[in-house]
């Protein structure tokens, strides 16, 4: 656990000092939004029933990209090999990585919300809300951390994102969307959404702390 | 703060058997073995592509071999890496800093991971051993390249170490870096040394063996004399272990 705070307060240090994930993530929220609210209309169109999708692709896409950001240069400057080096366990890096990126991706989450709530005069800073938005981030979060981290080894690091974890993160995406729906009084079925939002939240973290030893592997 | 340090006293003894590690098929290292006894310090040679770095990396854990075995203190690396991981200090091409955070935090950070006791004062020490207590706050990105490699340098050491891989360390070191190197790692008898080197005429002056790697295997091991000049005097620098 020490190693794990160590490693999220060196990170999030280094993303503050940098600002280019936080600032590239929150700009691509921000952008996203404002265009939506354009592109929809809002005085003859009831919108709240796109929301959910609106707003859980564009945090998907911010945390690919401030996800991303988090492991620039750790492979080149042979630091992700320094902190490999400690008698650590990988588990223990992982689960810093992924508290930095969940932190992080949190703040610029909140802030589109916040943003969201003001263009389409919806109130989405809600208590519900903001726990489906903690656990479903933290399911994609943790996927796209250990993914991350694979790509950081390899040349195609570009694709490999897009490639692996968006066909991964369809289910958590269809139960995120309809969990916030169902918080913003949309007809949702009947299926447990948060429910099911959570267990693949679990599924995730585990599968990826797992992975993580055979991701940095050489 | 260690003192003086009998020879080998706390260190490690390093074994190869039969060590192979290949890419694709091809053996970066082939079948390597040797036996470095505690406390030793050995000048690994080689040209480029003889597995020098490959080897520094697999005796660390960074790399699995692919055959034979690796052993610290009598353990294979591949069983207990996480408690053999402890002992080793390694120093690689790449001085493997965060050029966002100052020195200070770079060997604060590190020191927490490696649990080291007096994490925060261990840091200041070394810190004014390498000579960057000045610079301390200072952006690591500033900093020189010589100055890269003494911060390096100091978070190789930084856990107390009884092992220690060097991958040509002197790299970007000017004159007193290197007599810096010499007297922080290479001539420390508390430990053992496996450092790889392209400075052959410096070799004798810490060495007391050298390794010689051609193509992945071993073609030469002979135990050597360390020359006198120089010895003496570890100073405060040397103390700092």
């Amino acid at each position: 656990m020490k190693a794990a705070l160590a490693v999220m307060e060196k990170d999030l240090r280094l993303a503050w000092r940098d600002r280019a994930g936080w600032l590239t993530a929150g700009s691509f929220a921000a952008i996203s939004v404002l265009v939506y609210s354009f592109a929809l209309d809002l005085a003859a169109r009831d919108v709240r029933p796109l929301l959910p999708g609106l707003l859980w692709v564009t945090f998907l896409f911010a945390g690919i990209i401030s996800s991303g950001a988090s492991f620039h240069g750790e492979a080149e400057r042979g630091t992700l090999d320094a902190q490999l080096l400690a008698p650590v366990p990988r588990t223990a890096l992982y689960a810093g990585k992924l508290l930095a990126n969940l932190v992080g991706l949190l703040v610029v989450e909140v802030a589109t919300l916040a943003l969201a709530t003001i263009l389409f005069d919806e109130p989405l800073l809600t208590p519900e809300l903001g726990g489906i938005l903690l656990v479903g981030t933290a399911g994609y979060v943790s996927l796209v951390t250990v993914l991350a981290t694979l790509g950081s080894r390899v040349r195609a690091r570009v694709v490999l994102m897009p490639v692996l974890a968006l066909p991964l993160l369809v289910p958590l995406l269809i139960a995120a969307v309809r969990a916030t729906g169902a918080a913003l009084g949309e007809p949702a079925g009947e299926a447990p959404w948060l429910l099911l939002l959570a267990v693949f939240t679990v599924w995730s973290a585990v599968g990826s702390a797992l992975l993580f030893p055979l991701a940095v592997e050489r | 703060m260690s003192g003086e340090r009998s020879v080998g006293a706390n260190a490690v003894g390093i074994e190869a058997r039969g060590l192979t590690k290949s890419y694709r098929g091809v053996a970066a290292i082939d079948g390597i073995s040797f036996s470095l006894p505690p406390g030793s310090r050995t000048a690994l040679l080689g040209a480029n592509g003889a597995g020098k770095s490959t080897l520094l990396h697999t005796l660390a854990t960074l790399v699995a071999p692919t055959g034979g075995s690796a052993l610290l203190g009598g353990e294979d690396v591949a069983e207990a890496p996480a408690r053999l991981r402890r002992q080793v200090g390694f120093m690689g091409h790449v001085p493997m800093l965060y050029e966002e955070l100052t020195p200070s935090e770079n060997l604060r950070f590190f020191a927490r991971l490696y649990d080291v006791e007096d994490g925060a004062k261990r840091a200041d020490e070394l810190l004014r051993a390498v000579g960057l207590w000045t610079r301390r706050d200072e952006p690591t990105a500033v900093l020189s390249r010589g100055m890269h490699q003494r911060l390096a340098l100091a978070r190789a050491v930084l856990h107390r170490p009884r092992v220690l891989l060097l991958d040509e360390p002197e790299t970007g070191l000017d004159a007193g870096g290197i007599d810096l190197l010499e007297r922080l790692a290479l001539r420390d008898e508390g430990v053992t040394v496996l450092a790889a080197t392209h400075r052959a005429e410096r070799i004798g002056r810490w060495a007391t063996r050298r390794l010689v790697l051609d193509r992945g295997r071993v073609v030469g091991d002979e135990e050597t004399a360390v020359a006198e000049r120089g010895v003496e005097g570890a100073g405060a620098a040397g103390r700092a272990r």
